[in-house]
This record gives C-alpha cells, structure tokens and sequence, in this order.
C-alpha cells in the first residue's frame, strides 16, 4: 500500500491533532484532516491504519481517550489526556542520565532491550543536559532474561492476574500443567525464577523459567490477588535448590578439582575429633582435606561422581553414599560396548 | 536495520519536551542527550518541522526558530501543544529499574561513594515515577564466585586495572592468565566474566565460580578489539568439533537445559536423544558420570567406556580407604 506520509509523521501528526483537538475528533475527522489518513484506499485501509495506529500509541504510553458524545447517537470521538500523558515530575542531572545510559544496555535480549531503550529516550526528555557514562566509570554489565515467558509473566505480574503453563520438574523430569498466581520474577543463582503461589498445591513455590515447557496464558480476572507483605523470594529459591546448606567433607588428589577448591571454605576454629580423623584418613593417603558447602544432595552428588578417584567423599554419609551409586552406575555403562545401543540407527 | 516508526515517535516527543525546557541547545547536545548522530537529530528538527495540526498551515506546525539552525542550534519557537514529557510504561520502568538494581549489585561496595550515590539517587527517582510495579522484578545476580574473587574483579573493573586470574577449566586444568577485564555478563545458568585475554590474544568468558583467585595489578588496561556484544555464540564450542549423541531418560531433563546442545529429539516414555559439539572430551565425561544412571546410549561408545572405566578406578580408590 503506497502511502506519501512515513508511519513515523503520520503517528506524529496524529498525536498533536488528538492533543489540540477542542473537545473530541471522530475517525471521520481524522480520515479526513490527519495528514496520512487521505492516503488509504477504503474505510477498510482506514479503520485498519487507525485501529494499528492507536495500539501503536497506546503501547508507547500515550493514553487515548474514547468519548462518546450524547447528542450523536453511537458516534465515538478520540483524544488525548494530557494529564495522563505526563511523566511525574522529576528533573534528573547529567551524571544520573549517564547512569541510566549504562543501565539501558543491560539486557541483551531484544524486547527488553527496546523497553529500556524507550524509557531511556523518554527520561533523556527531562534531563539537565548530556550525561557522562564516565559517571560510572565501567561497562555496562549484560544480562538476558529468561528467555520467551519473561514477558507474558511480567505483564501478568502488573495486572495480578494468574498463569497456567506447562512445567517438568527436574526431579522427576515428569510435565504437568501448573497454575500459578504470580509475585515477583527473580534472577538468582544462575537462573530466572517465577515465584508465585500454586493454586494446586495451595503454597509458594519457585518455577525456573527454562523448566516451563509452554508460554505461561493469564486466566481469570486481573487483580485476583495481593503479594504477600513479607515475601522472602531467597528463601523459596533456596529451598527450591534443597533446604539448608550442607558441608561435604572431601579427600581430594592434590592439585586436582580445582572447581572445588574454588568453593572450599576454611575448617572452623576448634576441630572436633570428627574432623581430626578425617584429617588423618585424607592425610593417610596423600590428598587434601576440603569442605565444600551444598544445598542438594543430588546436584552435589551428580557433580563429585564426575571427579572420578580425584574427590572422594568422607562425609556426610548420604552424600558418600549417593555418589557410591552414581559411581555403580557409570561403572556399569561398560555393557553399552555389548549391546547395540537402543536409537543408534539412523534410518 | 531501519529504525521502528514508535522508536522514532518517542524520540521526536522527546526532543519537543526537552526543548521546551532548554532555551536553545547545540545539535551536537541534542545528538549526545537522545544517543543518536547529529544527522539523525537534524533528520528528526526537519520531521518535526513539517508537523502539526489539521490544516498544515505555517501557523498550524511545529516551528523553529531558523536563523539558529542555520548556526547548529535547535531552538523551539511553536510546540503546538506538545510540552509535556512523555510517561513511562510499566514495562519500560520495569526494565530500567532492574538493570540499575543489578548494575549496583554487580559492582556492589567497588563503586566509589560519590557514584554509587549517583545510582542510588537515580533509581529512587526512577522508582518513584514507576509506582508500585517497580518491584516485580528482582534482580540479583551476583552469586557466584568467591567473595574475594568478586571484590577483586568488581574493583579491577570499576578502576580499569589488569587482573592475575588463576582459572581452572571444565577439563578441570587450572593455569595462571593476566586479563584485561571488560565487563560481566550473566548468561542462563553463571555469570561470567568477559576479558581480553593476554595469553590468548583474544576475548574470553571466564566463569566466576572456577576463578580460584584474582589479583588486582598496577597496570592499567588497554584497549583491545572488543566486539560490543558478548554474542551468544561464545558460550557454544566451535562448530568444528566432534558430533555426539546421547540419549538419556526423562530424570536427566537439566542436560538439555543446561548444557549447550544443537538438538533435543524427544523419545517415547519421556527419553530424549541430545546432539552436542564437543571439543574437549574431558568435560563430556565428567558429564556423562553425573548422569550414568540415566544414560541409554553413547555415540561414539567409546566416551561411556572411558567413564565407566574411571568410575572403577574411583570404586577401588573408595575401597583403599582406611574405615572412616
């Protein structure tokens, strides 16, 4: 569809009309007056022009009033709120746009990106002058989000308005559909997290967003609830990851495992006689002494038994134990050279 | 890539509000305020220009005075209306406040007092325009890592000195590297930090868990060819490596999530068949031993051999310890 106005001068022009117009214009009017209206074929093109247009404007903030005026019937007219329009009076200085220019480049994914970026020109708008990124002497850190369900759960956060979405949890890798009134999104050891009440199970749970199997779809009304007053969204993360944090004793080859050694924490003052003779075991057969805190027992177990003979565990005994397993188990995969492997054919 | 038409509409309003607050600015002030080339600005006075109300008669448009843009200063004469900056969205402010949070986390106590001051002061104006809402998302990213590892590295990179790292890799080699650092990057499952490497010559992501120490050194920083984005391709092995297979049950779902795979096939019962590249075959036996128990099958075979090989040798390491 040729059109002679830009999209860019024909929103704009709509803007200022909205704004200037006395009392309301009707979609006659605009077609007629706007300059880029005139362009389009039928009332169709119009009304499809104008109903893109006025989503367009509205996603950008600028609140599009409907009036209807008793003395023509069913006829609508538009315009625009001024006083909704406005961004609350604040005045920022160079050094805190500077700060706001770094921020507006965190996120790496795209629409979030474009969220931050159009705030960003919109506070440029009530700044005192040109901010210094030097303000902040560094790079801009990154970030992405966690990937399609940031949005939709972000919305329907704003709104209060609960989700349903497919989710397989990690221990059993079993998927069920999960509905959730949804609290807060968080980023925290290494992931992002929907934290939010399930309604099924009737308590507050934390949902990693790589776990959600499809698009989280709002359902029933919007304000349907409140967030509690002192939500603790560490705490549920936390014990979404296993409860209470453990310390794996381990005897450990020296200069290997360097991963958990990073993690190690120092003995505490006072050693018991439990520790002394784990001293003297690891001691015994030429290995470090480590302590390296957990949460899951499983997670733990899953990264030491890739050590191999490199990190043995001494305690606790459900840990040792868990891993012994692990150990069986690969161990046991030698019988793969045996067998022809289930799915190895290509046809 | 052209820009977007509400991109750009926002930027005009913009500059309308912002002119309507500064008697006359230099184009160049414009350019550097809007992040945008002083081309773009004249691009957008022109547009501007143009504009108005019904009728686009000279009284019904935007006007500037031309005498001072014939001298490179923009300065607004008739703004038909538009005075008032423009509000923010929710999500616009929801965005801009978490990014600020995680910036002062990140950098946390490095910051010096007047600059963590600045961000400070801006988001609690920013908070306060966005209302309520702006709590809905959390931001807190700074968990990995030594405590003492992450204050080094946030102070190196606040005060642009070369870091000592002593950095131990997947296949579980630590070595000795000087860096240059550039900035943090948190990706899906660590955060990372991305370096100019000396040794290498080259960008690299280091992970802040498997930093075992960091030293901040006297030199400063140079500068390096760095790419502005860390692509996501940096987390993947190079397409050159060798093609593997494993097919695995349901209960070891987080490999497909947290490994970088090129292809998930899911199987009957709920097993699934991952297509990965591999260039450095320790890392995927450490791997493949995590999930033993739920491996079904290896390609090539040889890697599940290997493994099965070292968790003998381990067994009988568990076996030759004195009882405890």
């Amino acid at each position: 569809m040729p059109t002679t106005i830009p999209p860019t001068e024909r929103l704009l022009d709509l803007v200022i009309a909205l704004v200037n117009t006395p009392n309301r214009m009707t979609k006659a009017q605009i077609r007629r007056s706007v300059a880029g209206y005139d362009a389009a074929a039928s009332v169709e093109a119009f009304e499809r022009m104008f109903e893109r247009d006025k989503d367009a404007l509205r996603e950008l903030g600028i609140p599009i009033e409907t009036v209807t005026d008793a003395a023509h019937g069913d006829d609508v007219g538009y315009r625009v709120d001024l006083d909704a329009y406005a961004l609350s009076p604040i005045e920022l200085t160079p050094a805190q746009h500077g700060v706001l220019s770094l921020a507006a480049r965190f996120w790496q994914d795209h629409s979030l990106a474009r969220d931050a970026s159009r705030a960003l020109t919109k506070l440029s708008a009530v700044t005192s002058g040109p901010g210094s990124e030097e303000s902040v002497a560094v790079l801009a850190p990154r970030a992405r989000a966690g990937g399609d369900a940031f949005l939709p759960l972000l919305d329907a956060i704003q709104h209060a308005q609960a989700v349903t979405f497919g989710y397989r949890a990690a221990s059993t890798g079993e998927e069920r559909v999960r509905t959730v009134e949804p609290w807060r999104l968080v980023a925290s050891r290494g992931g992002w997290y929907l934290v939010g009440r399930d309604r099924d199970r009737a308590e507050a749970r934390a949902f990693r967003l790589t776990r959600m199997t499809s698009a989280p779809a709002a359902v029933g009304s919007r304000r349907a609830f409140g967030v509690p007053a002192d939500l603790d969204p560490r705490a549920l993360i936390d014990s979404h990851h296993g409860g209470a944090e453990q310390l794996a004793v381990l005897a450990v080859r020296p200069e290997r495992a360097g991963a958990l050694r990073a993690r190690a924490v120092p003995p505490t003052d006072g050693a018991g006689p439990e520790d002394l003779r784990f001293a003297a075991i690891a001691e015994s057969v030429g290995r470090d002494l480590l302590r390296v805190p957990y949460r899951a027992v499983t997670r733990m177990a899953e990264e030491l038994s890739g050590y191999g003979d490199a990190a043995l565990v001494l305690g606790p005994t459900e840990l040792r134990t868990a891993v012994l397993q692990r150990l069986g188990a690969a161990a046991g995969l030698s019988s793969l050279a045996e067998e022809p492997a289930s799915g190895a054919s290509d046809g | 890539m052209a820009e977007r038409a509400p991109d750009r509409l926002v930027r005009l309003l913009g500059i309308v509000a912002f002119l309507n607050r500064h008697e006359s600015v230099p184009v160049a002030e414009l350019a550097t305020t809007f992040g945008v080339s002083a081309r773009q600005i004249l691009e957008d006075v022109d547009t501007l220009w143009v504009s108005g109300t019904p009728g686009y008669q000279h009284s019904d448009l935007i006007d500037f005075d031309a005498e001072a843009h014939d001298r490179g200063v923009v300065r607004l004469t008739e703004s038909r209306g538009l005075t008032r900056p423009l509000r923010l969205g929710t999500r616009e402010g929801v965005a801009l406040i978490a990014a600020l949070r995680a910036l002062r986390d990140l950098l946390g106590s490095a910051l010096p007092i007047e600059q963590a001051e600045v961000v400070d002061s801006t988001l609690e104006a920013l908070t306060a325009a966005v209302g309520d809402a702006s709590g809905a998302v959390d931001v807190h990213l700074a968990t990995d890592g030594r405590p003492d590892v992450q204050a080094a590295v946030q102070s190196a990179l606040v005060s642009g000195h070369r870091l000592r790292l002593e950095y131990v890799n997947a296949a579980d080699v630590t070595s000795g590297r000087d860096v240059d650092p550039i900035r943090l990057v948190t990706g899906d499952a660590h955060t990372y930090l991305q370096a100019w490497c000396l040794r290498a010559r080259d960008e690299r992501l280091f992970r802040l868990d498997r930093v075992l120490s960091a030293d901040v050194l006297e030199e400063l920083v140079e500068p390096h060819p760095v790419p502005a984005e860390p692509g996501s391709e940096v987390f993947r092995p190079e397409a050159s490596a060798e093609q593997v297979h494993i097919t695995l049950s349901a209960r070891a779902r987080w490999v497909a999530e947290q490994v970088p795979v090129d292809a998930v096939q899911e199987l009957p019962d709920g097993d699934f068949r991952i297509s990965l590249r591999v260039a450095d075959g320790t890392w995927l036996r450490h791997l493949i031993a995590q999930v033993a128990a739920d491996v079904r099958a290896v390609e090539p075979v040889q890697y599940a051999l290997d493994v099965a090989e070292t968790a003998e040798r381990a067994l009988a390491a568990y076996g030759a310890l004195p009882p405890a």
